[in-house]
């Protein structure tokens, strides 16, 4: 049954070629990080040292986690748009509640988490109660999540020292625990989609709800698995960012979501669901910091880093087009 | 899974049952101040306060600031406090002023989202005969003068106390060291008054300034450029950054690269996060506009000019240096 409703779709194919395909663009995509990086190194003095590898490592771990379950909700053919401000709120929780609450570790980081998880969830249930589209569900969340940061912040921004730095702090290879952890979280995503029945059947439910539906796959329960479970990734998000910045600002990553999901689609995730692969946005991710650090290095100025930036964004879907294309033809 | 399903659920509904008590008792929202004050009849003046970003610490200070003292003199005047939701909703703000002209406030104490796009909405006021007061972020002296218009400013002079900190500073430093600035958005006037009291401090006292860059106010941005700029020019000293926020973002970058111990940072806002950060040296200087009183002088002045009627001079408000040693630290 569940093989009917993939094969519905024989663009959208997930058996040896998808993944022969997905390995093909990952190929490409870190072609593309080398020309980056060679780029940066002949432009600048000391782009090519360890320090800048470890800057960037130290940067990404909560972009790669958002782009995580970014990447899950795309394939689903939903979008969330309130990752960043669910992480604003996460990370305003934890603030108060390690400085203002006088709360432990362990219970500021549960509630944390537990709020990220809750965020996800309604999220999910409005979803799929009322069969509404994520995008405005989302987009709802996006404000209301900002209002709850900035009140429970009391709009201040919170300073909480160091009790989160052994997760930012390098503990091998010039690496961070927020680091590893997100490389682990990726491989988990990328494995589940790829090598269990409920993975793949996100695919099939990007691809075509209703057949996937017909299909027996368990549609309204997977989606809210994967928009809960998106929640909870920004919480975590939440943890990694403070930790690197020692503090937590209501105003916080705003615009996250619009990165994540230039991230995601740079990686070759289709908007129309259907096709996604993690290790490709963690590709997509690590292209968009490699810029900006490169960027900032070289001197440029935010208004050029901002065009350059939507450049690439747009060249990436664009090549995505032709390489859509080339798909078909080869199916043929 | 089911179960699952169903917990999760109920969890949803507590979350959006207590949050939905937290919310009603939200004194600061426009509306309620809206509401609180079309009903008055009295015969006190009314001076409604239009400011920007309530979501930004020091507009929610000087907001708070504003409160405290109408409730002392709450005999003499009524407050309408009112903001817009971001720092750069220049449409929203107008409107505001638009309600407020509409509600026949008799002052206006304005911090401009936009030092000129304000202009035009705040000469429509006057011509209502409302007195205006201009605070924070001063209108554009051209499109004043454009339109024959004259609105007092009051408040803090950004350029001086950004020179404060880069004095405080250069007796760090030795003539000659390198230093970078981490401006704000640099479109608004505070921005660059604070990146040229940076600019005076640091050229009079013989440092070299090799990179300016913007970090739009916010803390992350702030420690990207940072990051990077540490690494392609080691050779900096010191960070000179136009907010605290930008501040503690250079100080996670520093200490991500080992070398907080032997690089500077100063701020300005004089935020209540930075503290420990002061005292302890991480942030050697930051920049009190007292905000908190920003906005009370503002409905002062206000006041005064609806008494006497006329057009009184610009007014310059404190601006102090706070370091660990004004703080008290040994």
């Amino acid at each position: 049954m569940v093989e009917n409703a993939l094969r519905n779709n024989p663009q959208k194919d997930h058996g040896i070629r998808f993944r022969f395909q997905a390995f093909l663009d990952s190929v490409g995509l870190v072609v593309v990080l080398v020309l980056l990086i060679l780029f940066f190194g002949v432009k600048t003095d000391h782009f090519l040292t360890a320090a800048t590898f470890r800057t960037i490592a130290n940067q990404v771990p909560d972009a790669i986690v958002i782009a995580v379950g970014m990447t899950l909700v795309l394939i689903i053919g939903g979008i969330d748009l309130s990752v960043g401000s669910v992480l604003a709120l996460s990370g305003a929780i934890l603030g108060v509640g390690l400085t203002r609450l006088g709360w432990s570790l362990p219970v500021a980081m549960g509630v944390s988490l537990l709020v990220g998880v809750m965020c996800g969830a309604v999220n999910g249930a409005v979803v799929i109660f009322w069969n509404l589209p994520s995008f405005i569900v989302t987009l709802g969340m996006l404000e209301a999540a900002r209002g709850g940061a900035y009140l429970i912040a009391r709009s201040q921004t919170q300073y909480i020292g160091a009790v989160l730095d052994r997760l930012a702090v390098p503990v091998m290879f010039g690496l961070s625990v927020s680091f590893l952890f997100s490389l682990l979280i990726a491989a988990g995503a990328q494995f589940f989609l790829s090598y269990t029945a409920h993975g793949r059947h996100l695919y099939a439910l990007g691809a075509n709800e209703e057949s996937a539906r017909l299909s027996g796959i368990p549609t309204r329960r997977l989606k809210f698995a994967v928009f809960t479970f998106a929640g909870f990734l920004s919480a975590l998000a939440a943890l990694m960012y403070c930790a690197r910045l020692s503090a937590a600002n209501p105003n916080d990553a705003q615009g996250y979501e619009l990165q994540a999901i230039a991230a995601v689609v740079i990686g070759g995730t289709s908007l129309m669901g259907g096709r996604g692969s993690v290790v490709n946005s963690v590709l997509g991710v690590l292209i968009i910091k490699v810029l900006e650090n490169g960027l900032y290095q070289i001197g440029a100025q935010l208004p050029t880093q901002r065009l350059v930036t939507g450049a690439v964004i747009v060249a990436a879907v664009i090549i995505d087009v032709y390489r859509r294309k080339w798909e078909r033809v080869s199916q043929k | 899974m089911r179960v699952f399903v169903k917990f999760m659920f109920f969890l949803c509904l507590a979350t959006l049952f207590v949050s939905g008590c937290g919310n009603s008792p939200a004194p600061s929202s426009p509306e309620n101040a809206q509401t609180s004050s079309s009903s008055t009849t009295t015969s006190k003046p009314v001076v409604a306060l239009v400011m920007k970003s309530l979501a930004n610490e020091f507009f929610q200070t000087m907001e708070n600031g504003a409160r405290a003292h109408q409730r002392a003199h709450a005999d003499e005047y009524e407050l309408i406090a009112v903001g817009t939701k971001d720092e750069l909703d220049v449409n929203k703000q107008v409107q505001l002023v638009e309600q407020m002209i509409a509600q026949k406030a008799n002052a206006i104490v304005i911090a401009p989202a936009d030092s000129k796009t304000l202009v035009g909405v705040c000469k429509r006021a006057q011509d209502a005969g409302i007195v205006v007061v201009n605070i924070d972020n001063r209108f554009d002296s051209d499109a004043l003068a454009e339109r024959q218009l004259k609105i007092p400013f009051v408040g803090p002079d950004n350029r001086k106390g950004a020179r404060l900190a880069g004095e405080y500073l250069a007796k760090h430093l030795h003539p000659g060291d390198p230093v970078a600035i981490i401006e704000g958005v640099p479109t608004t006037f505070n921005a660059q008054q604070r990146k040229l009291g940076f600019e005076d401090a640091m050229q009079a006292a013989g440092m070299q300034i090799v990179s300016s860059q913007t970090a739009n106010w916010e803390m992350d941005r702030a420690s990207q450029v940072v990051a990077a700029l540490i690494t392609e020019k080691p050779e900096i000293k010191a960070f000179l950054c136009a907010n605290d926020s930008m501040a503690l973002g250079a100080v996670s970058a520093l200490r991500a690269a080992n070398r907080l111990q032997d690089v500077y940072v100063v701020g300005f806002d004089n935020i209540s996060a930075v503290q420990d950060l002061l005292k302890k040296g991480e942030i050697l200087a930051t920049v009190d506009q007292h905000a908190d009183q920003l906005a009370v002088y503002g409905i002062e002045y206000a006041l005064e000019m609806i008494k006497s009627g006329a057009t009184p001079e610009d007014r310059e408000t404190p601006v102090d240096l706070i370091t660990a040693e004004t703080l008290g630290t040994p």
